[in-house]
């Protein structure tokens, strides 16, 4: 990619991301190749001090190169419900943070059609010396909603949350039960093509966790594309219709989400022995 | 995500607010202290300089305000800009934002309490009675090419500050010459004329003298000035956004 084109992608339009592939139009995402390397050193040197006498020294330790995810390809076609399942450290989350486009991959590419809602973690950029209220903005912000939007979904917000009265109080004095309720309410606003859900399910209290798988399903019933990450092999088996099975960053599996799970539970079983 | 300008004008919107509302969250005045704090600080120098300058300064509050508040502008923006990807590190490794969203709120939550300051600047004028010129309209030029050249530095300065955290222990020790060099509250007939060539290379010094001229001396400042700062401007502006741009996507795995 030329110097031009990544000036151009990161400040006007994050088009290297979304390279639209007129060939198939019904793929929603396609992973080919994809392969991420995080740099670990034992001893981090992040002081340029240490930096500089390390490198006349000439001890600098190599620095570690962990694979988490190797040569990953998968498509999924739009409308597809796809669980990943995988046990915890296999690299699902770090799969769903490179769709959602926080981390770049180390090689192979992404190509996604369509808006994607990443819902990795719940209010996240929660300010806690900030009102609900004012989080509630604060946060659409960051998941780049524009103001007309909240303004005319602020109630609906308000309503699902459950917060009532509370909404005027500062966040740090809510419950995280609470946290959580307020978080979802504003994350599950968007109308994405492409909804990315990682273990976000199981928030709040037994009533309110009807309601948002109810939100969810309501969501998915509009023929929404949707990945999803979760230890709960039930809730599996219930939403998604395809599955891949990640384990140490390698693609083990993939396709029909019922047999996808069985050989799943097969093997934690038989690991257990 | 972030496509339309009006999710990307929100969403600075908000940055720059949760700026403005965290700084002084505990505080009894709140906001107010944006206007308090420059006018003490400008207070407590005006009373020990003008001890020391005032006799070889015509009206030395005005003088050294109008050179204060250029130099704050500057040092406080691009401190700002250089430690906002470290700060809102636990944002960006959760939610995918554009990284230059927040350094530029960094500078722009500073403009605001430059544009505070200049309420200040304006008010010491009146008080001492010091004379209004039409020039002053031609500040803009100035400010206009100290704020590129913020952006510039604050790019570069982010990026090197999220590789090495000492770059901002560095970087404070920096500000401290650049503020003696920039002559902010002596004049510049005390500095040998040899030394005052090097001080003309400076661009916060450029910066401040032209907006001297235009607004305390009522002269159009010269071109060869403007003309050097703004190639300075504009190429560390180049330099800031190819640096940002080829390194934005490796910072996330710094943080």
């Amino acid at each position: 990619m030329g110097l031009i084109d990544k000036i151009k992608g990161v400040f006007i339009k994050d088009e290297n991301r979304l390279i639209l592939d007129d060939s198939d139009e019904e793929i929603a995402i396609s992973v080919n190749h994809l392969t991420m390397e995080f740099k670990v050193t034992k001893d981090k040197i992040d002081t340029l001090k240490e930096y500089v006498i390390r490198t006349i020294k000439r001890n600098k330790k190599g620095k570690e190169k962990v694979r988490v995810l190797e040569d990953i390809n998968f498509n999924v076609y739009k409308g597809d419900r796809v669980g990943i399942l995988g046990f915890n450290g296999a690299g699902k989350s770090t799969l769903l943070k490179i769709l959602a486009g926080i981390y770049e991959p180390t090689q192979g590419s992404i190509t996604i059609n369509g808006k994607v809602a990443p819902l990795l973690e719940l209010g996240a950029g929660f300010d806690k010396n900030y009102t609900g209220k004012n989080n509630i903005y604060l946060n659409g912000a960051f998941l780049s909603m524009d103001e007309d939007f909240i303004n005319r979904k602020y109630d609906e917000i308000l309503e699902f949350s459950e917060l009532g009265e509370y909404i005027n109080y500062p966040v740090k004095n809510y419950s995280s039960g609470m946290r959580a309720k307020l978080g979802f309410s504003v994350a599950t606003l968007v109308e994405p093509d492409i909804l990315i859900i990682d273990e976000i399910l199981s928030v709040g209290d037994i009533k309110f966790r009807k309601k948002s798988s109810e939100k969810i399903k309501s969501m998915m019933s509009e023929g929404v594309t949707v990945l999803l990450v979760s230890h709960s092999i039930g809730q599996i088996r219930e939403i998604c219709d395809k599955c891949i099975w990640i384990e140490n960053g390698h693609l083990i599996m993939e396709g029909e989400a019922n047999e996808i799970c069985d050989a799943y539970v097969r093997s934690a079983k038989s690991g257990k022995k | 995500m972030f496509d339309t300008f009006s999710e990307k004008k929100f969403l600075l919107k908000q940055l720059v607010k949760r700026d403005l509302t965290s700084k002084y969250k505990d505080s009894a005045l709140g906001i107010l202290w944006s206007f308090f704090n420059p006018l003490l600080i400008m207070l407590v120098f005006t009373a020990i300089f003008s001890m020391l300058f005032g006799r070889s300064i015509d009206n030395f509050p005005v003088y050294f305000l109008s050179g204060r508040v250029i130099y704050d502008f500057y040092s406080a923006a691009t401190k700002g800009a250089m430690n906002s990807i470290r700060r809102n590190g636990n944002i960006l490794k959760k939610i995918y934002i554009p990284k230059y969203m927040f350094s530029v709120s960094a500078i722009c939550y500073e403009f605001i309490n430059f544009l505070i300051s200049f309420v200040i600047l304006f008010g010491v004028m009146l008080i001492t009675s010091a004379s209004f010129h039409i020039t002053a309209l031609f500040a803009i030029v100035p400010i206009f090419l100290l704020f590129v050249l913020i952006f510039g530095v604050g790019l570069i300065l982010a990026v090197c500050n999220t590789y090495f955290s000492d770059i901002g222990y560095l970087y404070n020790v920096f500000l401290l010459v650049l503020m003696y060099a920039s002559a902010l509250f002596y004049p510049m007939e005390i500095v040998p004329s040899k030394v005052q060539i090097i001080f003309s290379l400076n661009p916060v010094y450029v910066a401040v003298s032209c907006f001297r001229e235009c607004v305390v001396y009522g002269v159009i400042p010269n071109i060869t000035s403007l003309a050097y700062l703004a190639t300075f401007s504009l190429t560390t502006f180049l330099i800031g956004v190819i640096l940002f741009s080829i390194y934005e996507k490796k910072l996330t795995l710094e943080l």
